[in-house]
């Protein structure tokens, strides 16, 4: 009997320390490590590279799906991505690109130097949107895993604007489409990115990723990403009921979220709201004239009142005041009535009865507005008139706006546009033919410059440059920055976001960087 | 009794379709853009600009470019949404269910309860309940829906947190069978309740006055009079002929209805037409502000053609007097 | 007709109500300068304050004065709405009476035309035309009572025809008068109880829509609407200041279209049976 006691005591430790070695099976039915996200517009478009609308939200969603060459990281170093190594060709202004043999399409085929090469070649004959066609004059495989993308002219931001922002197709899927724009079946999903799409809901604006766990750059953290519509006013209280785990705020909750214990993070100045002005013609074709509303109007009472203080006041050199480009010692334009009104009286105007006459008549201008700035366009309205010119406001809706602006069938205009991160943007914003660019080319110097900085390859001079290009830009002041809003996304901590130094890819102010969302290896 | 007829239809239809038409056409510039909007406009191919001018007829004559967007509505080609990157059809039909979801339900509700609210009040006309009903709802049907939306959504969804904040169920949830059901009326609850309330007072009032004539009428006394149960006269006859008038509105508030499911939709974020009909007006999408104009006018009208057909059944006056 | 107004409103309580609210919506709105403290317009640095002394109801979120926003949007919907129900009455009864003397052929169009315009929804139609045109605020005045009319006239025509055949009329036309004649002094004003009905109708659809079309955005920019300040506090909704910014406005609101419509089911009795049953029906 003994004995037969012995055997039992053995028996059961034995039973317990095999169950402590052999390591517990995975329950089949655990659930998925789910991440929820809100957005505010909710559809942005079959996340396919060119079905998503073209709208910084909308390239993000398709990423999570495709791999870019480069892709940057937090402090916005550019990293290795589909890429692993490249180097710079002075003499023939190419770059060779060494690909990542362990990348491959979420269809299992191995991706390829052909697939780049393809991908330059299709985009030539399909324009993608964000990427310039004429950048690259071509793209020459040299191994199945190096490719030479040989420029056509000198373009500093390639590496960031281009190679980290160009999506790559896979040939054996897009050689024969012929419709990009309505190739909407599951192979337009098929990329090289860390995610695959399960469902994508237009009319709910909702998006649902499953982790892909063959992913060449690490392992996803998560099993599953979604992304669902929540409007503004909800978001706060979603986050607040556990029904989301991330998402955009407003400014003036984001005190009270930081006190819930939730993390709380502010984008870098990407956007800002602009009083365009017409200089092409009289009065505001005069540059002392354009100073003179800039003393005028208190850019910081005006964050103060409108913006709630949630926002910083515009600079007159153009470049946010957070930026590693920004020149501090531009001309401020403080506030100053008197000055203002010195300036219009140089220019002959005589100042009488409160009220800025030219010659005969009283000054007037029209000023159209946004409904959304609304209560920016009041304001702008009130100082001018302090000073003496009568305002008659004409709200638009934004299509209108952009249009007469465009066609210069204006004189003063309250508009606002992004992409202030990489100094590209200074071409864009200053000499091209947008609505949302000034079109000043009156500057002989200025513009000289402005086209130098897109070319100058050196870090260190490129930033005298546009160092320059910010004086310049702040004296003759072609239209006045009005404010740049503060952007807010709260989470619960669960994942560490962050916002991208200088945006996502070419310049995207929103804290989805994929990588947020994988654990390298 | 209103008996519409066919021409009145006819004429219905015309008004939207003259209004869909001459709209973009009445802009100045491009009528294309007009029509699609400068942002469509800047996606299209030129081939594609060539083949829209051609089937709108824009360089023909008015009346020709009429009978071209006629042949196109008839086709069921409602215009491509460059917003939406979808025909415009797809757009609306996707949408819809949801809206009628909504719709049905309130008027369900409204009609049953108000009618049987109405009926039970005129009954006991000059009493207690009556007139605490009656004054409940005189006050009620001042409130516009989407006032009273916006009351709801804040204090039970947002305060109380008894309700979902917004949309038509949770996205991905992974719910199925009667899970989902709830979770569909979870967030049918606020939005359906906003929507009942205006219907309600306007039904219960009606029912009401209706119903207190009626008892007059003579054959409400022969029915007593045979001693027939309380509840039979109050339901089989008096409540019967009570109905007809509400019946016969119905056509009306279904206008009503339209425009308060536009608001309720906006404020729940429901993704309906209502909802749709805003995101167009926002983004200026032309083509699918017109669209929906014409899938719901329709609606509208078969609705109510429906309802005539109905209340030549309903009203036995009518019946036998053909 | 021979229903005495002021009769039906000392026997009704609810149009009592309803006209005493009227009145005191319409002597505050006249009032506004006086009331009001502050410039509705005046955008300060004190956003989000909650009611005190100097703002009774306290601040939006540009630091404008609740009060006075809500007085002046007062204005703009009475104002809004009372044009409305004087273009939607004068149209309903000019086209209404025409149809009944006329008769024939324009009348048959003219009704067609009345019954579609019953039916279809007004409110999409209103919300397409503002997508392309810019909201002038006499512009929506316009579009509401061109889209309002049409009950209106179906109601005058109906009694105008009971009237045509009356004694006194033909009395008239035997000695001569004319089409004009006799719709200037015998029919409009025997008419005028049912014109007051339908004014009021119309007078409650103007401020229910100019309120609902501001409320999606579709509003003249330069004026306080109360649908517009709806707009805002519901944007900022999770401010946590609703009660003293949203309720207000919303109760002022429903006020005025309640007083509305108890004074709109009063007069109802003073139309002849026989149309009360066209009226409901």
């Amino acid at each position: 009997m003994i004995a037969r006691l012995r055997l039992y005591v053995v028996g059961f430790f034995a039973a317990v320390l095999l169950c402590c070695v052999i390591p517990p099976k995975r329950i089949a039915w655990a659930k998925p490590l789910t991440y929820t996200i809100a957005d505010t517009t909710g559809d942005w478009g079959f996340p396919s590279p060119y079905r998503s609308y073209p709208r910084g939200p909308g390239y993000l969603r398709m990423s999570f799906l495709f791999d870019t060459m480069t892709w940057k990281n937090k402090e916005g170093e550019v990293l290795p991505a589909l890429a692993r190594r490249w180097e710079y060709l002075d003499d023939e202004n190419a770059y060779v690109f060494e690909l990542n043999k362990s990348a491959t399409w979420h269809d299992g085929t191995a991706f390829t130097a052909d697939d780049v090469a393809f991908t330059v070649q299709y985009r030539k004959t399909y324009p993608m949107a964000w990427i310039d066609p004429k950048i690259i004059e071509k793209a020459v495989p040299i191994d199945p895993h190096t490719v030479k993308l040989v420029l056509s002219e000198k373009y500093a931001p390639f590496l960031i604007n281009v190679a980290g922002t160009m999506p790559i197709l896979p040939r054996h899927i897009w050689e024969n489409v012929t419709d990009p724009r309505t190739f909407g079946t599951e192979k337009a999903l098929v990329g090289t990115g860390p995610f695959n799409l399960l469902d994508y809901d237009k009319a709910q604006g909702s998006y649902l990723y499953e982790a892909n766990r063959a992913y060449y750059g690490g392992t996803p953290k998560v099993d599953r990403l979604k992304v669902i519509k929540f409007s503004t006013e909800m978001v706060a209280a979603a986050l607040r009921q556990g029904q989301v785990d991330a998402g955009s705020i407003p400014p003036d909750l984001a005190e009270g979220m930081k006190q819930a214990g939730f993390q709380v993070i502010r984008a870098p100045y990407g956007w800002h709201l602009k009083l365009v002005m017409n200089h092409r013609e009289p009065p505001l074709n005069e540059k002392n004239f354009r100073q003179a509303l800039a003393y005028a109007i208190d850019r910081q009472a005006l964050v103060e009142i409108t913006q709630r203080g949630h926002a910083v006041a515009g600079n007159p050199g153009f470049v946010p005041p957070d930026s590693s480009w920004y020149n501090p010692q531009v001309t401020a334009y403080p506030f100053d009535l008197d000055r203002a009104k010195a300036l219009l009286q140089g220019l002959g105007c005589e100042v009488r009865d409160g009220k800025v006459f030219r010659g005969e008549a009283s000054l007037k201008l029209e000023m159209l507005s946004q409904p959304r700035f609304k209560e920016v366009g009041l304001f702008v309205k009130e100082q001018l008139e302090r000073l003496g010119i009568e305002i008659d406001i004409r709200s638009l809706e934004s299509k209108t706006l952009d249009f007469k602006v465009l066609h210069w069938q204006f004189q003063l205009a309250i508009s606002g546009h992004g992409g202030l991160y990489e100094p590209s943007f200074l071409k864009r914003g200053i000499l091209d033919e947008d609505f949302n660019s000034v079109r000043y080319r009156r500057n002989q110097e200025l513009t000289k410059l402005v086209n130098a900085q897109l070319a100058e390859m050196h870090p260190e001079k490129r930033k005298e440059i546009v160092f320059h290009i910010q004086e310049l830009y702040a004296e003759d002041l072609p239209n006045l920055p009005l404010y740049y809003p503060n952007w807010y996304w709260a989470h619960n901590g669960l994942l560490e976001l962050f916002y991208t130094r200088n945006g996502v890819a070419l310049g995207i102010p929103i804290p989805l960087n994929k990588l947020v969302f994988i654990e390298k290896r | 009794m209103i008996r519409r007829n066919v021409p009145t239809y006819i004429a219905a239809l015309l008004i939207i379709l003259g209004v869909n038409f001459i709209l973009p056409r009445m802009m100045p510039g491009d009528p294309l853009m007009a029509i699609y909007g400068e942002e469509a406009l800047v996606a299209m191919t030129p081939g594609l600009k060539i083949y829209l001018l051609q089937s709108f007829a824009l360089d023909k004559p008015l009346w020709l470019q009429f009978l071209a967007y006629i042949c196109q509505i008839a086709h069921g080609n409602l215009g491509f949404s460059y917003y939406y990157n979808a025909p415009t059809l797809e757009v609306i039909l996707g949408r819809l269910p949801w809206t009628l979801l909504l719709v049905g339900c309130a008027l369900i509700l409204s009609a049953t309860l108000g009618v049987f609210l109405g009926i039970e009040s005129g009954w006991r006309r000059g009493k207690g309940l009556d007139r605490s009903m009656l004054s409940t709802f005189m006050a009620l049907s001042g409130f516009p829906g989407f006032f009273v939306g916006m009351v709801l959504l804040l204090l039970f969804g947002v305060s109380l947190r008894l309700f979902p904040l917004s949309g038509a169920l949770t996205p991905y949830s992974g719910l199925s069978g009667l899970a989902l059901l709830l979770d569909i009326v979870m967030h049918l609850a606020l939005p359906v309740s906003a929507l009942t309330l205006g219907n309600l007072a306007a039904n219960y009032l009606l029912t009401r006055n209706t119903m207190v004539t009626v008892l007059k009428e003579p054959y409400v006394f022969c029915a007593r009079a045979k001693g027939l149960p309380e509840r039979t006269i109050r339901y089989r006859h008096a409540g019967r002929n009570a109905l007809l008038p509400v019946v016969t509105r119905t056509g009306i508030w279904l206008g009503r209805i339209v425009t308060g499911t536009l608001f309720i939709e906006v404020i729940f974020g429901y993704p309906g037409l209502g909802g749709l009909t805003y995101q167009a007006l926002l983004s200026r999408d032309y083509v699918v502000l017109q669209g929906i104009l014409l899938v719901v006018a329709l609606l509208v009208l078969l609705v109510n053609f429906g309802i005539d057909l109905l209340y030549i059944r309903i009203d036995p006056r009518i019946r036998h007097a053909h | 007709m021979h229903i005495s107004i002021g009769a039906e409103f000392r026997k009704n309580r609810f149009g009592q109500v309803g006209l005493i609210l009227l009145t005191a919506i319409t002597v505050l709105a006249l009032l506004a300068p006086f009331v009001v403290p502050v410039d509705p317009h005046r955008q300060t640095r004190r956003s989000f304050e909650p009611p005190s002394a100097l703002h009774i109801l306290g601040t939006n979120h540009v630091g404008q004065d609740n009060w006075s926003r809500l007085v002046h949007g007062a204005r703009t919907s009475l104002l809004v709405g009372f044009l409305v129900a004087c273009a939607a009455t004068i149209i309903g009864a000019v086209l209404g009476v025409s149809c009944a003397l006329r008769g024939g052929l324009y009348d048959g169009i003219m009704m067609r035309l009345v019954d579609a315009l019953i039916i279809i929804p007004a409110i999409i139609i209103l919300i397409l035309v503002f997508a392309y045109l810019k909201p002038d605020i006499y512009l929506i005045i316009i579009s509401i009572a061109l889209l309002s009319w049409a009950g209106g006239a179906r109601i005058l025509r109906a009694q105008t025809l009971t009237f045509k055949e009356r004694a006194h009329i033909w009395a008239a036309r035997s000695f001569g008068g004319n089409n004009w004649y006799v719709m200037r002094r015998h029919i409009v004003p025997d008419l005028s109880p049912i014109l007051v009905v339908e004014f009021i109708h119309a007078f409650r659809r103007g401020i229910f829509m100019e309120a609902g079309l501001a409320f999606l955005g579709i509003g003249d920019s330069t004026t306080v609407s109360w649908g517009t300040i709806m707009r805002n506090a519901v944007e900022y909704s999770y401010m946590n200041v609703w009660s003293w910014w949203l309720l207000p406005v919303g109760l002022a609101l429903s006020i005025a279209i309640l007083s509305l419509t108890f004074i709109g089911h009063t007069l109802e009795p003073v139309m002849e049976p026989r149309l009360r049953e066209e009226a409901s029906a």
